[in-house]
């Protein structure tokens, strides 16, 4: 019997198997959807589409939750989550333009002008990077980037001006981007390195044959013809960014405030905090029913955004195709 | 013909193996403990004396995952005892009995470089209530600028048992004070930041990286918490779903609040009970 286990599969065999594992896969996402909806219902049934909304302060809603009992009343669910909405957007936007800036330019570079030996050490140096878990980060901002925020880019009279109403002694979103942007960019960087190197070599060199100079000739042909990788990669990194939980409750500044940009310079010290980051932070006490729904509700919505997002990113492409590399 | 043969080696063996063990460990009693994180490393080592004591006839499953955690648990008799960092709070789930087993104490601590001795019960609550903003209003502090008030995120049993007993019952007003997820982030912050306060529970209070200031004239320390006098102090405790008397739990907390062994692993870095009486929730 074991010897005919060790025989080649016939491909129906094979077809079977394969299938299985791919409906396995299917199955427990599935089941991941169902899970959260469920732990989530009862804030949409007691708070309807309203907790997405502003007002008050979710810093406190969730802290009056922990106290409720067994059995909470309707208005024990009440929470407004804005301010947690608009960071998360507000992060992973900004970390994402700044991101998607940073590893073009050093894609283009490694494919493209970079001499052999730089782009034999980079490629391999990035792909490392890439990979580098995110508490690492985090301990990195917490010890050198938030320190050094506070003490020599903070003014005094900038921390007189806000503090009756919020510190920027503890890092803030200025912090939190540039972490961010050096988790995703990495990323960003080996995909559009791959796609610039499956660009045919004499597309870029009949540009520059007639005439253009090698930037431009890469931006022109190159770049064009990677655009729907280039929103793929994008698309992957943002739902990183969206979802980054532990940097952001490290560098953050601890407080559920919404930065104002109108603040100028002091709007990068000014302190957030994200759906994800807020799930962490408040998890030691999931056991108390009403923070538990609510924190399967921020869950559920960004689940739902990062279905969003690769739909967008997959419409977005479409149009691209027309000059798509064939890879 | 070698491979096969290999294979039908290694289905026995595991096979003796997965009948074998669970034979071997039904001549033990296994106790499952879940609960705060503030006193794991203390129920760790109890349970590990406690397992050697017994000549290993008892082992423990000890799991963390807060105080809040521990409670329902026990409720839900998912775990035998559940650990907690605060007493019965009027929204637990009724029929539980929460044993005391060792007293800790929270301490008002800033930056090495602003060794305040001394603040007074109105300065903290002035203070970590937002409303002295300026450590130039603080008489005694060497900072100057603006007050970075350091807090826990609302679900800490630290940040509880501070409001209750030395902000006698204030809440700490967050904005404008930053929330940390842990003792130790927090810790970490008041140490790179020149003009910050905070509070943090003994174990993680006192030592040479921070500075721990004196409630009301009264040093945040284990001979004024022994005796009292130090107000800012709440207790471990050990929750049973009904009164532990006559099983393994009741045995294990008993030795846990009799026992000198116990007593000695205790003052390692927590404070001994000298009173042994069960707070029913």
């Amino acid at each position: 019997m074991l010897d005919r286990l060790r025989q080649p599969w016939s491909d129906n065999r094979a077809e079977l198997v394969l299938g299985a594992v791919a409906c396995l896969l299917a199955l427990a996402i599935m089941a991941m959807i169902v899970f959260v909806a469920r732990g989530a219902w009862p804030t949409f049934e007691h708070d309807g589409l309203s907790w997405l909304g502003s007002g008050g302060n979710p810093d406190s809603q969730i802290g009056a939750m922990q106290n409720t009992s067994t059995n909470p009343p309707a208005s024990a669910f009440l929470v407004h989550a804005w301010p947690l909405i608009y960071g998360t957007v507000l992060s992973a936007g900004l970390a994402l333009i700044l991101g998607l800036a940073v590893s073009l330019a050093t894609a283009i570079f490694i494919v493209d002008f970079a001499p052999p030996i730089v782009r034999r050490t980079m490629t391999p140096v990035i792909r490392l990077l890439a990979a580098v878990p995110s508490v690492l980060y985090g301990l990195v901002g917490i010890l050198v980037l938030v320190p050094f925020t506070a003490q020599h880019l903070v003014s005094s009279s900038q921390k007189r001006s806000v503090e009756y109403v919020i510190q920027l002694s503890n890092g803030g979103l200025g912090v939190a981007v540039v972490l961010l942007t050096l988790m995703i960019a990495p990323i960003m960087t080996a995909l559009i390195t791959d796609a610039l190197e499956s660009v045919p070599r004499p597309w870029r060199e009949g540009a520059i044959a007639l005439g253009l100079n090698p930037l431009r000739a890469t931006l022109a042909v190159s770049i064009r013809a990677i655009r729907p990788a280039i929103v793929a990669a994008a698309g992957l990194a943002a739902a990183r960014a969206i979802g980054e939980a532990i940097v952001i409750s490290m560098v953050s500044g601890g407080v559920s405030f919404s930065p104002n940009p109108a603040d100028g310079q002091i709007f990068w010290f000014e302190p957030f905090e994200s759906l994800a980051s807020t799930i962490v932070r408040d998890a030691e006490s999931i056991n108390a029913p009403a923070l538990h729904s609510t924190l399967y509700a921020f869950a559920a919505l960004l689940l739902f955004s990062s279905f969003v997002l690769s739909l967008a990113s997959y419409l977005i492409r479409l149009p691209m195709r027309r000059y798509q590399v064939s890879s | 013909m070698r491979r096969p043969r290999r294979l039908l080696v290694f289905v026995l063996a595991s096979a003796t193996i997965a009948v074998a063990v669970p034979v071997a460990l039904a001549a033990t009693t296994v106790i499952t403990i879940s609960g705060a994180t503030a006193s794991f490393p203390l129920v760790e080592l109890l349970t590990h004396a406690y397992s050697k004591a017994q000549h290993n006839k008892i082992k423990f499953s000890v799991s963390q995952g807060g105080a809040s955690v521990g409670i329902a648990d026990v409720a839900a008799g998912k775990v035998n005892i559940g650990d907690s960092s605060r007493g019965p709070a009027s929204t637990d789930p009724p029929g539980l009995d929460f044993y005391p087993i060792a007293k800790y104490f929270v301490c008002v601590v800033t930056n090495k470089s602003n060794p305040i001795s001394n603040l007074t019960a109105s300065q903290v609550e002035q203070i970590f209530e937002g409303k002295v903003r300026n450590w130039s209003q603080v008489s005694g502090a060497t900072a100057t600028g603006t007050i970075d008030v350091d807090s826990r995120t609302s679900v800490a049993g630290v940040l509880t048992t501070f409001q209750n007993t030395l902000l006698a019952g204030g809440k700490v007003a967050s904005p404008p004070a930053s929330q940390f997820a842990s003792e130790g982030q927090l810790q970490t912050a008041v140490e790179k930041d020149p003009s910050a306060i905070g509070f943090l529970s003994d174990y993680f209070a006192l030592n040479k990286k921070i500075n721990a200031v004196a409630y009301n004239g009264t040093a945040c320390s284990v001979a004024n918490t022994v005796n009292e006098t130090y107000p800012g102090f709440s207790f471990f405790y050990e929750v049973t779903k009904g009164p532990a008397v006559g099983n393994a739990e009741g045995h294990f907390i008993n030795w846990i609040q009799t026992s000198k062994a116990a007593k000695k692993l205790i003052e390692t870095n927590w404070i001994p009970l000298t009173i042994t009486k069960t707070v029913s929730g």
